[in-house]
C-alpha cells in the first residue's frame, strides 16, 4: 500500500446527485429511493434501456455548453473560501470523463462548439472560468480512483506546508460515450445493480454526481487519515482473483483503525466477482465491520464516486444513520453486508473505498476530530 | 523548497517520423505480440518508463494533456456498436497500465494527470510531494488526426521518463527544485520535454507564484 500521509481536517464538503445535495442523497437512500431509471443507452440515438441516474431535467446527450453547468455553479457557490485556485489555495479537479460528452456529441452530429468542452484541460478550463478560480487547477484523472488522488495530493501540498488550504472538486456527468464503453463491456445492460448480493450476473448502473472537499490542518468536525492507494496492474477490467488488491490497499486503513469501531463504505458497483472480493478482504481488515455500498440506488458516479460517497458519509455520521444496501434483491455475499440502515451513534469513523479499472485501489479512513 | 535529483532520464522524440514509423522503431523493445493493441503513446512512454525498471515501492507520476487521442478518435468512430477494447485503451492513463500489465508489474502509487500550461509543474509538484524514495515522474503525448483540427490532440509526439530520488548519488544527472516566489509563468509538458531531451538548464517561473531551477551536472 502507498500514499502514506499524515492526517487532515475536512473542513466543509458537499456533493449532488439526482436526489440533491448530500443531505436529501443520504435520506433518499435510507428511505430505500433509487435514482437509476431505465434510460436508452445511446440517448436520441436509442439502444437497449440501461440503469441510469441523470440529474434532473437532464437528457443523456450532451448540450454546450452543458446542461449540467447549472448544478456544477450551485454546487461551487457552497464552497467556503475564496482565492481558489491561488497558490496557497489550489484545486485539484478530478473526474474520468470531463467533457466527453461534447466530444461524443462534436464527432456525431458536427458542431464545433463543442471542442470547447471536449478534453481534460479544455472542460476544466471552462469550468474554472465559470466558478472564478484562479490558474493554479491540477487536474487528476485515474478512472473512479480519481477522487481519492486528488484527495491525497491536496492532503499533502497542504502538509509540506506549500498551501493554507486546498479544494478538490470532482465531477462526472453521463454521456452516450460512456455508457457506449460500459455497455460494450457487458457489465451495463437492462438488469438494474444489486450490489455486495448474490445474482445470477453482474450489472451496473450509472449516475452523475459531483462534489467538493476542502482540507486544511485545522478547524472542521472530521479527518481523514490513513490515505492507501494500490495498483494491481493485472488486467485492465478485472482484479486478481485472490483478492490481494483489495487486501493490500484496506492494509493501509487498517493500521490506522485499529481499536477503532468503523463501519465501510464499499465500492459495490453491482459486478459479482469484485463485490465478493471486496467484502472478503473487508471481513478480513475489519472483522465484524458493517459494510454498505450505495451504488445499486445512486449509480456509479465514476471518477466523482470517492468524494460523492464521502459526503454522504459524512452526512450518515452526523444525522445518525447510515442507509443500508436498500437496492436490489438476492442474499447478502456476507453477514456484515448491512441491507437495512443502521445507526452510525456508536461508531468512531468510516472507511471509504473506491476501486477503478487497471485493478487500481483507494481508501482512507475518516474519523470524527 | 522542494528538492529531488535525477538519476535516470530517458527521452523520446520521434521528430517527423509518423506513427507507423514509430511503431516499427519501438516494438522491439515490447514481448512479441504485446504491441498489437498498443498504442503509440503506450509504447513512446511505456518503452522509456521500462527503462527505469519500476518496482513497487516508487510512485509513478503521469502527465499527459491529451493521452491516448487515436484510440479515442477510433472509439468514437467505433459508434454505434462502440468497441470495448478501444474504451478500455482510450481511458486517461492506459500508456502507463499497457506497459505495467503487460509486466505484471503491481505499484503502490500512480498518479496520472492532465493539463495545459501548467501540467509541468503540477506533475512536478505531485512528484515531489510523494512520500516515496523514488518517483518515476514520466509523461508525453502522440499525435491525432481529426481531434487535431478541433485543437484537442497533440501535434507533436514525444514521450520520457526521469527517475527523482530525495538523496543525489554518485550517478546524479541533476536537481530539480521548486520554490514558492513572486511572479507568474508558466511550464507546459512539451516545454518540460524540451528540458529534459536537450538537458538545458533552467531557472524561471513555473506557474504564478512557483519557480523552478534546472540544473545539470
Amino acid at each position: 500500500m502507498a500514499g502514506h500521509c499524515p492526517p487532515i481536517r475536512l473542513v466543509a464538503c458537499g456533493c449532488i446527485t439526482p436526489f440533491g445535495d448530500a443531505r436529501e442523497t443520504c435520506s433518499g437512500l435510507a428511505e430505500g429511493d433509487s435514482a437509476l431509471r431505465p434510460v436508452p443507452l445511446l440517448g436520441r440515438m436509442g439502444g437497449d434501456l440501461v440503469p441510469l441516474a441523470l440529474l434532473g431535467g437532464r437528457a443523456l446527450d450532451d448540450t454546450c455548453p452543458p446542461a449540467w453547468l447549472a448544478a456544477l455553479k450551485s454546487l461551487g457557490a457552497l464552497i467556503p473560501g475564496e482565492g481558489w485556485g491561488t497558490p496557497r489555495r489550489p484545486v485539484f479537479v478530478t473526474g474520468s470523463n470531463f467533457g466527453v460528452g461534447g466530444l461524443y456529441a462534436l464527432r456525431r452530429f458536427g458542431d464545433p462548439s463543442f471542442a470547447a468542452w471536449g478534453a481534460p484541460p479544455t472542460c476544466t478550463e471552462q469550468v474554472r472560468r465559470e466558478l472564478g478560480w484562479g490558474p493554479d487547477v491540477s487536474i487528476v484523472s485515474h478512472a473512479c480512483v480519481s477522487a481519492h488522488l486528488g484527495l491525497l495530493q491536496a492532503t499533502r501540498v497542504v502538509h509540506a506546508g506549500l498551501a493554507d488550504q486546498a479544494l478538490v472538486f470532482s465531477f462526472d456527468f453521463l454521456s452516450p460515450f460512456v455508457t457506449g464503453g460500459f455497455h460494450a463491456l457487458k457489465i451495463l445492460n437492462s438488469d438494474f445493480p444489486a450490489p455486495f448480493r448474490e445474482r445470477a450476473s453482474s450489472s451496473i448502473g450509472l449516475g452523475d454526481g459531483a462534489a467538493f472537499a476542502v482540507v486544511s490542518r485545522e478547524g472542521g468536525d472530521w479527518i481523514i487519515d490513513g490515505q492507501s492507494l494500490f495498483n494491481e496492474m493485472h488486467h485492465f477490467t478485472s482484479n486478481r482473483s485472490d483478492g490481494s488488491g483489495f487486501e493490500a490497499c484496506l492494509e493501509g486503513v487498517r493500521s490506522e483503525a485499529r481499536g477503532l469501531k468503523v463501519w465501510v463504505k464499499g465500492h459495490g458497483t453491482g459486478t459479482l466477482d469484485a463485490g465478493r472480493l471486496e467484502v472478503a478482504a473487508v471481513s478480513k481488515a475489519f472483522p465484524s465491520a458493517p459494510i454498505v455500498g450505495w451504488k445499486g440506488s445512486l449509480g456509479h458516479t465514476l471518477g466523482s464516486c470517492g468524494l460523492v460517497e464521502m459526503a454522504v458519509a459524512v452526512e450518515a455520521m452526523r444525522s445518525g444513520i447510515a442507509p443500508g444496501i436498500l437496492a436490489g434483491a438476492g442474499d447478502a455475499m456476507s453477514p456484515d453486508v448491512a441491507i437495512a440502515n443502521f445507526t452510525t451513534g456508536t461508531y468512531d469513523g468510516v472507511v471509504c473505498a473506491s476501486n477503478a479499472f487497471g485493478g487500481a485501489h483507494a481508501a482512507f479512513l475518516l474519523r470524527h476530530a | 523548497m522542494l528538492e529531488r535529483h535525477i538519476q535516470i532520464l530517458v527521452t523520446d522524440d520521434p521528430g517527423p517520423e509518423g506513427p507507423a514509423a514509430t511503431r516499427e522503431r519501438l516494438k522491439g523493445h515490447f514481448p512479441p505480440g504485446a504491441t498489437r493493441r498498443m498504442t503509440t503513446l503506450g509504447m513512446i512512454v511505456g518503452h522509456a518508463l521500462s527503462r527505469l525498471e519500476p518496482a513497487q515501492d516508487d510512485a509513478i507520476v503521469y502527465a499527459t494533456e491529451y493521452s491516448e487521442s487515436r484510440a479515442l478518435e477510433d472509439f468514437l468512430d467505433s459508434f454505434p456498436t462502440p468497441s470495448p477494447t478501444l474504451f478500455q485503451t482510450s481511458i486517461h492513463p492506459s500508456a502507463v497500465q499497457q506497459l505495467m500489465i503487460g509486466r505484471q508489474k503491481a505499484i503502490g502509487e500512480f498518479m496520472p494527470l492532465s493539463g495545459g500550461a501548467l501540467l509541468a509543474f503540477h506533475a512536478l509538484r505531485a512528484s515531489m510531494t510523494s512520500a516515496c524514495e523514488r518517483v518515476l515522474l514520466c509523461g508525453g503525448d502522440e499525435t491525432g488526426t481529426w481531434l487535431l483540427d478541433h485543437k484537442l490532440a497533440s501535434e507533436r509526439a514525444f514521450g520520457f521518463a526521469v527517475a527523482l530520488t530525495r538523496s543525489p548519488g554518485p550517478g546524479t544527472l541533476g536537481t530539480v527544485r521548486i520554490v514558492q516566489s513572486e511572479g507568474d509563468g508558466s511550464l507546459s509538458l512539451p516545454q518540460l520535454f524540451d528540458l529534459l531531451h536537450k538537458r538545458s538548464g533552467f531557472d524561471g517561473m513555473v506557474a504564478p507564484g512557483w519557480r523552478m531551477s534546472l540544473e545539470w551536472r
